[in-house]
């Protein structure tokens, strides 16, 4: 019983990392599938969600505001906006120029955009780690007779619940809204579909600004469970939600769920059954055995070489 | 092509020439080498103000033998392969004695480099026992070892008579170096330590390890490392109801861990020096660094004021300013510094440098512990 | 039209706005045990605003900005020239490339110590460039963890110099081949991934190597690394004040010449500079080998290749393997040069940074990385003063150079015979 409480407090631990990595890695996901690069200052992106967020959570309690969910929405929502912006003036500046050339043109662009976005936000915020305030606590506690209590806490929930519906929302928009087909027809042939009148430009920069959006829900989330943001620690992020996208398969959306929930649950498993110096091991070399044997991730669909 | 490629080669040349010289030969150099950017950019800050502090209160007095100090500033950004490149600039620029570095990392290389030299080192942060390890005549500190500290901390957790301890560490050098210390010191006290494991530095989510911690059942946890780290942890084990007390080295303790852990940092012990700025006779000092708008609290500032001070009084003791001449001052003498009465080991170490437990507070305060 | 544009440039300038005002005008401080927020400095905001009006202004009259743009290249005298001669071209660069060399083998001599321990550093990198243009520029395989055979080649003359004594010269070749063993490792369970899965895998394998250094304490010494590396000898000849190992002699004594610590400096770059030249010259007979001619038709068209009957296993594994040497090459130059190295040396961003040094010289092209890795190395010291705006500068300058010069600074072009369509 003790064991089987232990083992279901880190599958929780791990789902609720997981769940956030998923929601990071839809923005991986959502942009290669349509122009097939590698974004890589989208991890960027979600730390200055994370920052945004923080900035009007203080904002707000210094103005005396404090119902929390009023503050929880406008945090939101100045998080989701200023990212969202973001990932437009990105794609606009350093990727849409570069468009079409050989892929290691805009991998390259991205990483420099990347190192400018941490200088910008270190320059302007500072190196040192700010306290995140917790603003849902408490929780529910499960206990057996023994010792070990296991604890399912407010956050976690609220960070179950908020992906679930972020991911439905955009399930949902991708197969039945008109920009979603519009979406999905760029991924399949950019050239075919912006014959048949799709306007490609303007799906593109929606991708970035719905991944964006999504990193900043993120954000928020995530800046509340652990505690502190710091200019940092986005790279780290966005380097796990990468791997879960290639993991899951990149191109695919369900793919980024799946790759992100089974990214969270091994690192926290090695974590707690093994040791937490070797978890980032044990990620990249799950990563690599599953390419070996599934070269384009769980759900990627298979590429055919055309000859 | 070939022209603006030799264009190029000269202007870059004669810029990297250039970038050292300019002080009149009649001065005496002092160089600070510290990470002025970079993660650790704020420890760097306190190094470089206590520096400056020393230099210019000690030119106020006229120098020593009647030489004014001139301070030659590099940044190292603590990255080891910087501190190598800005070792060679000083010795370019002719420094006899360096103040620096500040992470054990960049001084170890850039100490091979000065003992070759003949450049008088003094660190005044840098922790780690191997620096002073390897017989070098030139290389000394003004602060504790890990090894120091590390069994200050274990005494204090072994005479609570505590079941099970756990040790934490974040894997860099600093606090594996503390952790080991600690550990070794309570197994020698035969108290059962339960967990010895270390996390990755800059990591942010701690719900697996506080999961084991709690399942270990343990009444102590000790972590070798930095605030971020900890502030999190503290943070994190609050919210999963862990009740077990936390205790870290002076890298935890400042104001900062403070905003991340909020009223879960109430109750965290920290081994620290003496506050050396709440010591009655450097209220002095204290006063002039406030007029200057910067603040002595920091664990650095004191401790880089006195290496300055050393350097000085070392030159004055021997009468020369050859650094083999101070070095054997240094170690023969014994020398008042804001830090207390220092005196020198052979390898290097001050022969005594104490470290207090205190017990920090969620207003920032902190009381010693007995 | 003219509304449209407006239009635009209002949006774009209130992007500007949304993007920069808050985290530029609100600064979050710590004040004692709480986080306030502060505003910034009236500077700061007037900056951000202008900044937005600025914007509006451009996106407003792109198109006349633009126009004028165009007429700019007109002013070069050289844009209309017609372009050099292929085979001009190349006896052009060899010249160039021994004269950069000449000029190097003399450069020690002429200028101060902080000069040659960072062209030693700059000499370091080109190596690594060298060997990554093999597999990036020539074999067209992004590897984003190459920093982990540099991490090998170090590593090993660390380890076996503190176990075994072994010397310089010894562990070069071992330390070289060890990291081109790693390479073939680390390429074979690849070979059946494409482009950017590639690159994650890469990337991963060069995080899971410096993970490891960093927690196998008991035998890399972990965090703490490893310190106390030998300095090259020459013919047993040591360059410190005292000699260390017994047998040696030390290189002032036997030629009764004062000591000087510029000795080493100048022997260790004058080593640098003689593996670097080796690294470009043997690369540059691969280049020309079938080998060479393979990787790049693979790069090309990977498909049209194989039907030709290139094995692709063999021609990327060579490259792999090829590229990962002289990664361990300057790794063991590099650990010679520190006497001391860690894990921290061996990051992600060190990676990129070599990539970017391939790119920015333009892949493919030795001239261009050599004088792409003098550029990233040393631009960085000179701007010192900047040392805050560094790294911003850095990552805008990658950006800038994507943007306007994708081909890097020299791309390279193949001496090729053009078939004149007949008529």
């Amino acid at each position: 019983m003790q064991d089987l409480l232990y083992f279901s407090q880190q599958l929780i631990n791990g789902l609720t990392i997981g769940s956030a990595y998923a929601l990071i890695a839809i923005g991986y996901t959502m942009v290669y599938g349509i122009i097939g690069m590698i974004n890589f200052a989208h991890g960027e992106i979600y730390m200055i969600g994370a920052y945004t967020a923080l900035i009007a959570i203080t904002g707000l309690t210094a103005l005396g505001l404090a119902w929390l969910p009023l503050i929880l929405i406008v945090a939101l929502l100045c998080a989701m906006i200023v990212s969202s912006s973001m990932g437009w003036a990105v794609e606009r500046v350093a990727y849409r120029p570069v468009r079409g050339r050989h892929r290691l043109i805009p991998l390259i662009s991205a990483i420099g955009m990347s190192i400018f976005l941490q200088n910008y936000v270190h320059l302007a915020q500072g190196s040192r780690n700010v306290g995140f305030p917790a603003l849902i606590e408490g929780g529910f506690n499960f206990s057996a007779d023994g010792a070990f209590e296991m604890s399912l806490s407010y956050m976690q929930i609220t960070i179950f619940i908020t992906t679930l519906i972020c991911m439905t929302a955009l399930s949902l928009f991708i197969s039945r809204s008109r920009t979603g087909r519009a979406c999905r027809a760029v991924s399949q042939d950019l050239g075919m579909a912006s014959l048949l009148g799709i306007d490609t430009n303007r799906i593109i920069s929606a991708t970035f600004v719905i991944g964006a959006a999504l990193a900043a829900v993120a954000g928020l989330l995530l800046g509340m469970y652990y505690g502190s943001v710091d200019p940092l620690f986005g790279f780290i992020a966005g380097l796990k939600a990468f791997t879960a996208a290639v993991l899951g398969g990149i191109g695919s959306i369900p793919g980024a769920m799946l790759g992100g929930l089974i990214l969270g649950v091994s690192e926290s498993m090695t974590s707690g059954y093994l040791s937490g110096e070797y978890k980032d091991v044990v990620s990249f070399g799950l990563l690599i055995l599953i390419l070996l044997f599934k070269p384009t991730g769980l759900l990627g669909k298979p590429e055919v070489e055309k000859i | 092509m070939t022209t603006s490629l030799k264009k190029l080669v000269t202007a870059v040349s004669t810029s990297v020439a250039l970038m050292g010289a300019g002080h009149a030969a009649a001065d005496i150099q002092i160089g600070i080498a510290g990470p002025m950017t970079g993660p650790v950019a704020q420890y760097g800050d306190m190094q470089f103000s206590g520096a400056r502090m020393a230099i210019e209160q000690i030119n106020a007095k006229g120098g020593v033998m009647g030489e004014k100090l001139v301070a030659v500033e590099y940044d190292d950004v603590c990255d080891p392969k910087q501190a190598v490149t800005v070792a060679n600039r000083l010795v370019n620029d002719g420094v006899s004695y360096v103040i620096g570095h500040l992470c054990s990392s960049s001084t170890q290389p850039a100490s091979d480099i000065y003992e070759d030299e003949g450049i008088l080192m003094i660190t005044p942060a840098s922790t780690s026992p191997e620096i002073t390890e390897r017989g070098y005549e030139l290389v000394f500190r003004t602060i504790g070892l890990d090894s120091m500290q590390g069994p200050v901390a274990g005494n204090h957790i072994a005479k609570q008579n505590p079941e099970r301890v756990a040790i934490v560490h974040d894997k860099q050098q600093y606090g594996e170096g503390i952790a080991t210390a600690v550990r070794d010191t309570l197994k020698d006290k035969g108290i059962e330590i339960a967990m010895f494991e270390g996390i990755t530095a800059g990591d942010k989510d701690f719900s697996s390890l506080i999961t084991k911690l709690k399942q270990a059942d343990v009444d102590y946890v000790y972590f070798g490392g930095y605030h971020p780290e900890l502030g999190l942890i503290l943070r994190q084990a609050r919210q999963a109801d862990l009740d077990a007390i936390f205790m870290g080295p002076e890298g935890v303790g400042n104001k900062d861990i403070n905003t991340i852990a909020g009223e879960a940092a109430e109750g965290l012990l920290v081994t620290l020096p003496p506050s050396f700025d709440e010591k009655a006779e450097n209220q002095d000092l204290v006063k002039a660094f406030e007029a200057k708008g910067e603040d002595p609290s920091g664990p650095f500032v004191l401790t880089s004021y006195a290496a300055v001070q050393l350097v000085a009084e070392g030159i004055e003791a021997a009468g020369s300013k050859d650094p083999f001449d101070v070095a054997a001052a240094l170690r023969s003498g014994s020398f008042e510094t804001p830090i207390g009465t220092v005196q020198y080991d052979k390898a290097g170490d001050m022969k005594s440098f104490e470290f207090v437990v205190y017990e920090w507070h969620s207003d920032g305060s902190k009381t010693p512990v007995n | 039209m003219a509304a449209k544009n407006y239009r635009h440039a209002l949006f774009c300038a209130i992007v500007t706005l949304i993007i920069s005002f808050p985290i530029l005008g609100f600064n979050l401080e710590a004040k004692g045990i709480s986080v306030t927020l502060t505003g910034a400095e009236t500077s700061t905001v007037i900056a951000v605003v202008l900044a937005a009006v600025a914007v509006f202004v451009f996106q407003a009259y792109r198109d006349s900005f633009t126009g004028l743009l165009g007429k700019l290249p007109r002013l070069n005298p050289l844009a209309g020239r017609e372009p050099m001669e292929q085979a001009k071209k190349a006896k052009l660069e060899s010249w160039i490339l021994t004269g950069i060399v000449v000029l190097a083998l003399f450069w020690p001599f002429v200028v101060s110590r902080g000069s040659v321990d960072l062209a030693t550093l700059v000499l370091i990198y080109i190596m690594l460039a060298l060997g990554l243009n093999v597999v990036v520029g020539l074999a067209g395989l992004l590897d984003l963890g190459y920093v982990a055979f540099y991490a090998v080649g170090a590593y090993t003359f660390a380890l076996l110099s503190q176990y075994t004594g072994i010397s310089f010269w010894m562990a070069l070749p071992i330390g070289a081949l060890l990291a081109a063993l790693f390479g073939l490792m680390l390429g074979f369970p690849v070979l059946r991934l494409r482009g950017d899965y590639l690159a994650i895998v890469t990337l991963g394998f060069g995080e899971i190597i410096r993970i490891l250094l960093n927690n196998w304490t008991t035998l890399t010494g972990g965090p703490n690394g490893i310190g106390g590396i030998p300095e090259p000898t020459l013919f047993g000849m040591e360059f410190g004040r005292r000699v260390k190992e017994e047998g040696n002699t030390s290189f002032h004594e036997t030629f009764g010449i004062a000591y000087s610590g510029e000795h080493k400096v100048i022997f260790l770059y004058l080593i640098a500079l003689v593996l670097a030249v080796i690294t470009a010259l043997i690369i540059r007979r691969f280049m020309r080998m079938p080998v060479g001619r393979a990787w790049e038709a693979l790069r090309e068209d990977e498909i049209a290749a194989r039907s030709l009957g290139l094995s692709r296993t063999a021609v990327k594994l060579s490259a792999f393997t090829i590229g990962a040497f002289f990664a361990g090459f300057a790794g063991t130059v590099f650990a010679s040069k520190q006497g001391f190295i860690s894990p921290e040396s061996f990051v992600f961003l060190e990676s990129a940074i070599i990539l970017a040094i391939v790119v920015l010289g333009g892949m493919g092209s030795q001239l261009g990385v050599i004088l792409a890795a003098i550029a990233v190395t040393i631009l960085p010291e000179l701007a010192r003063e900047f040392s805050e705006y560094r790294m911003l500068i850095f990552g805008a300058a990658m950006v800038l150079m994507m943007i306007w010069r994708p081909q890097g600074l020299l791309p390279m072009r193949r001496i090729h015979i053009k078939l004149n369509r007949q008529e």
